[in-house]
């Protein structure tokens, strides 16, 4: 009794079909009694299941999550060495791109952390189309550092490397994570560099990012939260946070 | 939190509106957030699906060997259309208690598929990923929960 092609009818009803196979199903409509008693539910249920409930995720829930979220985080936030590289990458190891691209955009969504690297990929992307990548000009340290004391809530480190290949060009002052932040701009060959400082909060920052092809390492450090933001080799950012590390540390 | 609409959906129609549908959710969130290193999949909310179903199973596993008697999913009341759920934000147009017990009333594995068909709108192939069955199962169950539904909407029988 059952029509044997029902379940074709009913993926192209449903608009699985591709184009061939969907005149195939037209064509078997026009003669089907049964299949066109299948469409005419079809369309019946489609209206009716507009009524259904919806359960969306209360408010409470939403912050449930993310306070347990949070908590994850705090742990991610500071991995063993080499480690910290594989959790933000991961897929990056050996996947395709859409995993990769699918991964972020999982991470992207997520509260806090998240948040962090999505801001500081947009304040590098700023300074780099904009005119907004230096407020002071200077490759001097004694000029760059007393700029920030008028202009931002913290004064960063602003030692020019330049022995090892990363130049100190300027400072800006911008806006990150919910916080005024004291960027410190370096340029190493053809890349710039910059190093975001703000006050820290108490609040946890990932170890590491990759947004839009910029790769961001995040610390904390005498009471600032820290981000070097580049598209130089993920070694050469690893040198240069290391450097800002040593001479944050003789401040 | 990408797709936790989505989730919380599932769940609750899982559980059939249960407190415990809350818990399910934040579980899955969870185990997604920390197994998201060995994804490979190309679309997360298949994948985030999945997981939320495994964590709907290991919660009644888990209720089995806390309860007497065994509690089979099937044997609990349908209770979503009584909107235990008073923190839940639903939206529902005119009168649809009767449609939401007839869903209710569905065997899970018809339910399930219905709902990620027609609320959710995904693809036979991202519910195939989701309930980890062939896209024939997933047409047949389609068609049959359809039916199903027809039937307990229109006659309130239980066959078909």
């Amino acid at each position: 009794m059952e029509c044997n092609q029902s379940l074709q009818t009913q993926a192209y009803l449903d608009g699985e079909l591709d184009a061939a196979q969907s005149l195939q199903a037209e064509a078997h409509l026009e003669s089907c009694a049964e299949c066109q008693a299948l469409a005419a539910d079809h369309t019946d249920m489609k209206a009716i299941m507009a009524g259904a409930t919806y359960h969306r995720a209360s408010p409470e829930l939403r912050a449930r999550i993310g306070a347990a979220l949070d908590g994850e985080t705090k742990i991610v936030a500071m991995p063993a060495p080499g480690r910290k590289d594989r959790f933000w990458l991961g897929a990056g190891s050996g996947a395709g791109g859409m995993a990769i691209a699918a991964a972020l955009a999982f991470f992207l969504f997520l509260p806090g952390n998240a948040v962090v690297v999505s801001d500081l990929a947009e304040a590098h992307q700023r300074s780099l189309v904009g005119e907004h990548l230096i407020d002071v000009a200077s490759s001097d340290h004694h000029t760059v550092k007393p700029w920030f004391a008028g202009h931002s809530d913290v004064s960063p480190p602003a030692e020019d490397f330049k022995a090892d290949g990363f130049t100190l060009v300027g400072g800006r002052a911008d806006y990150v994570h919910g916080a005024r932040a004291a960027v410190v701009v370096y340029r190493h060959g053809a890349h710039v560099i910059n190093l975001f400082a703000w006050a820290d909060r108490g609040q946890s920052l990932p170890s590491s990012g990759l947004r839009d092809g910029y790769r961001m390492i995040l610390w904390k450090q005498n009471d600032l939260d820290l981000a070097a933001v580049s598209d130089v080799d993920p070694g050469e950012l690893d040198h240069f946070v290391a450097l800002v590390k040593k001479s944050q540390s003789r401040e | 939190m990408p797709h936790l609409d989505a989730a919380t959906n599932l769940a609750r129609w899982l559980t059939k509106g249960g407190a415990e549908a809350d818990d399910i959710v934040q579980d899955a969130m969870l185990r997604a957030y920390r197994s998201f290193d060995g994804f490979r999949g190309e679309a997360v909310k298949p994948w985030l699906m999945t997981i939320l179903r495994n964590c709907h199973r290991d919660m009644l596993e888990q209720k089995k060997r806390h309860a007497a008697a065994p509690l089979d999913d099937e044997n609990q009341p349908p209770v979503a259309a009584e909107g235990p759920n008073p923190e839940g934000t639903a939206i529902q147009s005119g009168d649809n208690r009767l449609l939401d017990k007839a869903i209710a009333a569905l065997p899970v594995e018809f339910r399930e598929v219905v709902i990620l068909r027609e609320l959710e709108e995904m693809s036979y192939r991202d519910i195939a990923t989701a309930t980890g069955t062939p896209i024939g199962t997933v047409m047949s169950r389609l068609a049959r929960g359809r039916a199903l539904l027809k039937a307990e909407l229109t006659g309130g029988a239980h066959g078909v």
